[in-house]
């Protein structure tokens, strides 16, 4: 088990490995902690006050203390219990994030593919960076962070329609080999490869569906997880295969070089995962 | 503006691809900078990654006179993603020849430093690259630049609408930033050498992976706006061992046998171009850093081995035939 309180900076954040804290390790370093200790301890107290003053005035939340714009580590941080966090905050943060969608939805750039006559549409997915494109990692979040508010907030809420279009963007941007890169499954025509992170994640953002497409997403899983030494990559496939029905023994001890690595490590292996 | 017209074509093509990474944002162009008082480039040939390597490099730091001492110094290697069949990042023999020849002239920190725009486990691709193994304790002279602290620059002389970025603490306080890359061809660019190589430097924490703000401001612009960023730099091209055809990933390995190296970084850019059989100034992002009329060959001082005695035709894309040397 991790001492996390060791590994916290002063402000009550965790760094990705050094130096100063950032909103995704913190998030998950207080998860892992939550799925082993509850929401008790002086270091998730702490961890929690750096979250609130990553909140952002616009209702999302900022990557770290030096950027003033809120990003998609707003949905990381949405993946915390509502009361840990404050109901009026996550509200707040699942509201801007219903505001966000990939730059390829805007009507501006759809009606320029028509002129050039292309006949693809735009499912909406989340992007990193406000203004940017949707792609895999952030879309994943989005959905697995709509979903737990829909627990919070019930069907009214209009996030249904979200994760559904989530979906269908994840499953438009699936590789030839059955996984997921980073949301190029193309480039000038030629295929691109998958790697296990973006493959854990999506698949595990489509937990329910059913479909040869999955059953294919879930071969290419397999055969990330069997080759993969990536400790994100790992804990990830293991997330998603057992949402899918297919829980992975623990097999040989994966290297963690960074605390976001120790952190998903550990969630994957917690009896219960708040994350599944 | 041929190869842009080719660019934005060929991603319309590609579909989604091409949506996110081609980009349609509109940049604001300006006259390109003045040339430089004629700079030199070096020439070294390398046949392989040997012990002559560490020679090579440390020569040519020497050549160019590189004031060093008591100096913060970041090798900023290219590093994408690993595929033992290819060569799609920079050997880690010549940024170890690289920290060795600074440490012995006499430089304070020497760093190694990279954000890579595609993977998230950094550390893991730099082991699988092979740095763990040829660095000892490659963990303590390394920063992911994807997750430093950050603080936002305006961008002087923008070419873009970007107007400024946040950019990791580790380079913006370094005094000279060494961009090392491997030669390749690049299906977006044309070719991806010193110049592209800064795309590395912006953090995948803030803008993502990829950094797609980058691409949205175009690619090109945003080449030259990184390179604004950053006064001073020195290059040197792991040229070894290239890419050719559809590179910066999924292209073949090319035996160049080749290091270039400078302090004018578009020259030793323009210097590569030549080499690789491609003409400079049909790549955008030189032409807008240093305008058509001046990446000839008369524009820069070539020193070392003879550009004629290392050229080798890289094979390009289709889409970037018109970029070839006649």
């Amino acid at each position: 088990m991790t001492d996390w309180k060791s590994k916290q900076n002063h402000d009550g954040g965790w760094a990705y490995s050094r130096g100063c804290s950032w909103t995704e390790p913190t998030v998950f370093a207080l998860v892992a902690q939550s799925a082993v200790n509850g929401h008790a301890g002086q270091s998730f107290t702490e961890g929690l006050q750096f979250l609130r003053s990553m909140a952002g005035p616009d209702g999302g939340f900022r990557p770290q203390p030096g950027v003033t714009e809120s990003t998609w580590v707003t949905s990381v941080v949405t993946l915390l219990p509502r009361e840990a966090l404050g109901e009026q905050r996550y509200d707040r943060a699942i509201e801007w994030l219903k505001g966000q969608t990939g730059r390829e939805s805007g009507w501006r750039y759809k009606l320029r593919q028509r002129f050039a006559g292309s006949k693809d549409e735009f499912p909406d997915g989340w992007p990193w960076y406000p203004g940017a494109a949707a792609w895999v990692i952030p879309t994943s979040l989005g959905i697995l962070a709509f979903e737990r508010a829909l627990r919070n907030l019930g069907a009214a809420s209009g996030l249904r329609q979200r994760i559904d279009a989530g979906r269908e963007f994840l499953l438009s941007r699936m590789c030839a080999d059955g996984g997921w890169n980073h949301g190029s499954s193309k480039a000038l025509g030629r295929d691109g490869d998958s790697y296990p992170e973006t493959t854990g994640i999506a698949l595990l953002a489509l937990k329910g569906l059913k479909s040869a497409q999955i059953e294919r997403a879930k071969a290419a899983a397999r055969k990330h997880l069997a080759g993969s030494s990536n400790a994100e990559g790992v804990a990830w496939l293991r997330m998603a295969l057992a949402v899918h029905g297919e829980p992975v023994q623990r097999g040989a001890e994966t290297p963690c070089r960074t605390t976001l690595d120790l952190a998903l490590m550990e969630i994957a292996s917690a009896d219960r995962n708040p994350l599944l | 503006m041929q190869t842009k017209h080719l660019t934005r074509r060929a991603a319309l093509k590609t579909g989604l691809a091409g949506v996110a990474l081609a980009g349609c944002g509109r940049a604001i162009r300006q006259a390109p900078s003045a040339p430089p008082v004629i700079s030199n480039i070096s020439i070294a040939k390398a046949s392989g990654y040997t012990m002559d390597v560490y020679d090579t490099v440390y020569r040519m730091l020497v050549e160019h006179r590189l004031n060093v001492r008591g100096k913060r110094v970041v090798l900023k290697p290219n590093l994408v993603e690993f595929d033992a069949q290819t060569a799609i990042n920079t050997h880690p023999m010549v940024v170890h020849a690289a920290y060795e020849a600074f440490v012995k002239l006499g430089a304070a920190d020497v760093r190694i430093a990279e954000g890579p725009g595609h993977r998230r486990g950094t550390l893991d691709l730099a082991d699988a690259a092979g740095y763990f193994s040829t660095f000892a304790r490659f963990e303590d002279s390394f920063t992911d630049l994807n997750t430093d602290s950050v603080t936002k620059r305006a961008i002087p002389r923008s070419v873009t609408k970007l107007g400024s970025l946040y950019l990791p603490n580790t380079v913006l306080d370094c005094d000279l930033l060494v961009s090392m890359p491997k030669m390749k061809t690049h299906h977006w660019a044309g070719a991806t050498l010193a110049m592209k190589n800064l795309f590395g430097v912006v953090p995948g924490g803030v803008y993502g992976w990829p950094k797609n703000v980058l691409h949205w401001a175009g690619i090109a612009e945003s080449i030259v706006d990184l390179h604004h960023l950053f006064p001073r730099q020195f290059a040197i091209v792991d040229g070894i061992v290239g890419m050719e055809g559809n590179g910066p990933i999924q292209g073949n390995p090319k035996a160049a046998g080749v290091l270039v190296a400078g302090s004018d970084v578009v020259g030793v850019d323009a210097t590569c171009c030549r080499i690789m059989g491609l003409n400079p100034a049909r790549i955008e992002y030189l032409q807008i850093a240093r305008g058509p009329g001046n990446l000839g060959e008369s524009a820069f001082h070539q020193i070392g081995d003879n550009l004629s005695s290392v050229k080798t035709n890289f094979a390009v894309m289709d889409v970037w035939k018109e970029i070839r040397l006649s």
